[in-house]
């Protein structure tokens, strides 16, 4: 059996969850072993217009890229978003709670005008092709995408959780940052991450997004609960969960 | 105080069995021929096994043929999740995991011996039946008139399509067939499972009557035998449930009070009453 | 039965003798809050807790993750066992029912060897509560003090603990402890007042009921609104499942290594309160609704659970984890059997 031709391109984003494969160190050695690498521009000089499966990091926020996307997409038989730019939008979605023109000129200044400096809203990868599996957060998290690449390589559904946070959180026998005074995102967020920024005293940012029915009446109850205004709890949601249905109710 | 078991086994240990042959009965439906390299399977009609595929996962699966069968056990498996897509992969010769058979809610093989038996079956419902049916019908003098009634979805939906022409064409049984929509070549009846149900009504009074197919079925079955007032001890239904342990201890397929895995999958109708969840 | 009374110092010497010979697991503090650890040290060791974030009988019992087999692709399966002997030291009365119960689960039916082989090889030396944390209601869950199911039990009178043994294996392994002196009358008067002011101290919620009556109760409560009412504002967030001492219910997952010859099936902990947990392939979910999973624990624990074991003793101990861990304050059973009771009544 000839190995998967493997993929990784990149729009908007960091390349933070590109740096996590990267960081995957001896693991790196068995993916590499177990599937093609053809095009990597972060690791790698070849390139490839034949691929299995297309790893996508980072959001769609130029029309350009639209088209970009939609050629990549048409190549491959999977289509990966990885991490929370291309799974939700990311912290680049922030952008869409203001006027493009003021976002552009309070980044650029004095250059904003320059035609390579147009900008559109911003979109997850989902809101412009068809996706066919999602890896989580803000950075992904290494053990997961290790899983699921696994697992897509056996032909298997990779099991994502429905459930929240919390309940990895409690699993590991966190105190509840609620207690502390944190306004923590983890009853409504996607849980995976193995609750990585509560066990160390960090409140959930919602890097990983909403599970499938987030209770937001519930959110708004607590909120009250614990002396704080919806406001607040509005403010910690914009952060990964701009122009989200679940932010805005 | 807790006791030490003496008997040491694995309740989660599959047992490996191999592929004698694999085919597909239509689009979605493979069966598997599968015989056990060590101890051969023992089951009774309605119990179901844990089909294991290693680094994939298990799925619950009823088996399909009766214990009157002898050469191995069958299986009857629909690609809908991650491991019944695997299995559709395998091929004579292949190994795969086994756990069970399982379930002490099974059908009434003993109970129904002397008396009518109406299946009720609707698409997929057919294979779990066809354990009891094959059964009866290997031993057709234990038991009065067998009267089976299927419903399927469309014409390429049919399958065991040897055996439903063998039955149509017994005269000690009485088969009788419909599909949801009819195609233009379709000669047969029209319409879902329980228009059937008058077809036969005068055999239905003290008869048992095994229900099967998917969830949405069983309230419309329900509805449809009510108005003959049937005691509902006679009736059974195979309660499909996400039995992922299959040994009672994982919850997932628990009704109510009842897991699934341990006091189904067949339930009489009588003993439903109290498990609201169950239809 | 032996009772031994011995001074906080020696029972200190006893401790660290054992941790020699074996790993000995037992509550220490959490910042402000407490948790069972392996102990390298008695020092560590906090016996004044007033409830450990996990349930020690869950945590070493049927841990959040374990292996259950491994396999290789198109081979065979091989059970995976941990029996490591081990401590547990100073689990309170509550979670000793709730492991009581759950030994029951796993050795009924159906014998569980992964879970029962490490209870075999454990040691259980309970202590009663000196400090009642601020939701426990132990008492009213018949839960508050401890007859049996321990090898030792421990009760702190002050300057020095009683050690009562509950098995042969307790007696053994108070043997050890040097400095251990027959408990006199006097202690024994005592502990009795510990046990007798324990009963009102584990009692910050009060259910008005007997808990054997719970069953009844709900035999007549599965269409009452507040089953609607509650999970309303419900996050499904399973905090209430994974604090639990009691819940039980694991989901199953394989993984694979890299060369894709070797397998590994793991179990870990589920939640009947999660979306999906009745989801089958097909997608059809059997519990799709907050409210009907919201009252399917109630069940599970007032109900469905002390039938099936055939006990008077419901499947939920009064830890109160529940309470403190729901942040939208739904999850207590004391208030919703309450309520059940204020609108249904007792009969």
């Amino acid at each position: 059996m000839s190995k998967p031709r493997i993929a990784i391109f990149d729009f908007a984003c960091c390349e933070g969850c590109q740096l996590q494969i990267v960081n995957l160190e001896e693991e790196l050695l068995d993916l590499i072993d177990a599937v093609d690498v053809v095009e990597w521009r972060e690791a790698m000089s070849e390139q490839s217009h034949e691929y299995d499966i297309a790893i996508i990091e980072g959001s769609i926020t130029r029309p350009e890229d639209e088209k970009r996307i939609e050629v990549i997409r048409s190549r491959a038989k999977i289509l990966i978003a990885l991490g929370a730019c291309a799974t939700i939008g990311g912290v680049n979605k922030l952008k869409n709670n203001f006027d493009l023109a003021d976002v552009k000129k309070c980044v650029y200044g004095k250059s904003a005008d320059m035609p390579h400096l147009d900008t559109a809203l911003t979109k997850a990868l989902d809101e412009v092709v068809k996706v066919d599996y999602k890896i989580h957060g803000c950075p992904i998290d290494r053990k997961e995408f290790t899983y699921i690449v696994r697992s897509l390589l056996m032909g298997k559904t990779p099991d994502i959780p429905l459930y929240p946070v919390c309940v990895e959180c409690k699993a590991k026998g966190n105190p509840c940052l609620w207690d502390e005074g944190q306004v923590c995102l983890g009853p409504i967020i996607r849980a995976g991450c193995g609750a990585r920024c509560p066990s160390f005293g960090f409140r959930c940012f919602g890097c990983r997004g909403y599970v499938d029915n987030p209770n937001v009446n519930a959110a708004k109850d607590i909120i009250e609960k614990y002396g704080l205004t919806t406001d607040v709890l509005k403010s910690k949601m914009l952060l990964f969960g701009s122009m989200q249905e679940p932010t805005n109710a | 105080m807790i006791k030490q078991n003496t008997v040491e086994k694995d309740i989660y240990l599959p047992q490996l069995a191999t592929v004698k042959k694999a085919a597909m009965l239509n689009e979605t439906e493979l069966y598997l021929h599968l015989a056990m390299d060590g101890q051969p399977l023992d089951y009774v009609p309605g119990q179901f096994v844990e089909v294991s595929l290693a680094g994939i996962g298990e799925a619950p699966v009823t088996i399909a043929s009766s214990p009157t069968f002898k050469d191995g056990f069958e299986l009857v498996i629909r690609k809908v999740g991650t491991v019944t897509n695997a299995v559709h992969k395998l091929q004579p010769g292949d190994k795969l995991g086994i756990r069970g058979a399982f379930g002490k809610g099974v059908y009434p093989v003993e109970e129904a011996k002397g008396r009518n038996i109406i299946f009720i079956c609707g698409g997929i419902g057919l294979v779990p039946q066809r354990s009891f049916i094959n059964y009866v019908l290997d031993n057709r003098a234990d038991y009065g008139d067998v009267i089976i009634l299927l419903g399927t979805k469309c014409q390429s939906q049919r399958f065991f399509l040897d055996e439903l022409k063998a039955w149509s064409q017994r005269s000690d049984i009485q088969f009788i067939e419909t599909v949801d929509q009819g195609e233009d070549c379709w000669k047969g009846n029209v319409g879902v499972v329980t228009t059937l149900i008058p077809k036969i009504k005068s055999k239905l009074a003290s008869a048992v009557i095994p229900v099967c197919g998917p969830p949405v079925m069983y309230k419309f079955v329900l509805m449809a035998l009510q108005e003959y007032e049937l005691p509902h001890e006679n009736i059974y239904l195979n309660l499909e449930r996400k039995m992922k342990c299959g040994v009672g201890k994982c919850g997932h397929c628990q009704i109510n009070h009842s897991y699934v895995c341990m006091d189904g999958p067949v339930f009489k109708y009588s003993d439903l009453g109290v498990m609201p969840e169950a239809i | 039965m032996t009772i031994k009374k011995i001074s906080k110092d020696a029972f200190g010497k006893f401790v660290d003798g054992l941790i020699k010979q074996q790993k000995v697991m037992g509550p220490c503090a959490k910042g402000d809050r407490f948790e069972f650890e392996q102990l390298d040290s008695s020092s560590q060791l906090r016996l004044d807790y007033d409830v450990t974030l996990r349930p020690p009988n869950r945590k070493y019992f049927l841990p959040p993750v374990e292996t259950l087999l491994t396999c290789e692709v198109g081979g065979g399966y091989q059970s995976v066992y941990d029996d490591t002997e081990f401590v547990l030291l100073g689990i309170h009365p509550y979670d000793l029912a709730a492991l009581n119960q759950m030994d029951q689960i796993f050795s009924r039916d159906n014998y569980d060897t992964h879970y029962m082989k490490r209870r075999l090889a454990a040691t259980i030396i309970a202590c009663d509560v000196v400090t009642p944390s601020k939701d426990v209601f132990a008492a009213s869950m018949g839960t508050a003090t401890a007859e049996a199911g321990f090898d030792v039990l421990l009760t702190d009178i002050g300057d020095s603990y009683l050690m009562e043994t509950g098995s042969p294996k307790g007696e053994k392994l108070i043997e050890k402890a040097q400095g251990a002196v027959d408990a006199a009358a006097g202690d024994l008067e005592k502990r009795k007042n510990i046990w007798k002011e324990n009963q009102g101290r584990l009692s910050k919620h009060k259910l008005n009921c007997s808990s054997s009556y719970l069953p009844k109760l709900l035999e007549k409560a599965y269409s009452h609104p507040v089953w609607e009412e509650k999970a309303k504002t419900c996050f499904s967030c399973g905090s209430c499942n994974q604090v639990c001492p009691t819940c039980y219910c694991f989901n199953v997952q394989d993984d694979v290594s890299w060369d894709f010859t070797k397998g590994t099936r793991q179990r870990a902990w589920d939640g009947c309160l999660l979306d999906g947990f009745t989801k089958v392939a097909g997608e059809h979910e059997f519990r799709k609704k907050r409210e009907d999973r919201f009252r399917h624990r109630l069940y599970r624990k007032g109900k469905y659970v002390p039938e099936k074991l055939g006990t008077k003793t419901p499947a939920c101990v009064g830890c109160g984890r529940c309470v403190s861990a729901c942040l939208p304050d739904i999850a207590n059973p004391v208030n919703i059997y309450n309520r059940l009771i204020d609108d249904l009544g007792l009969e």
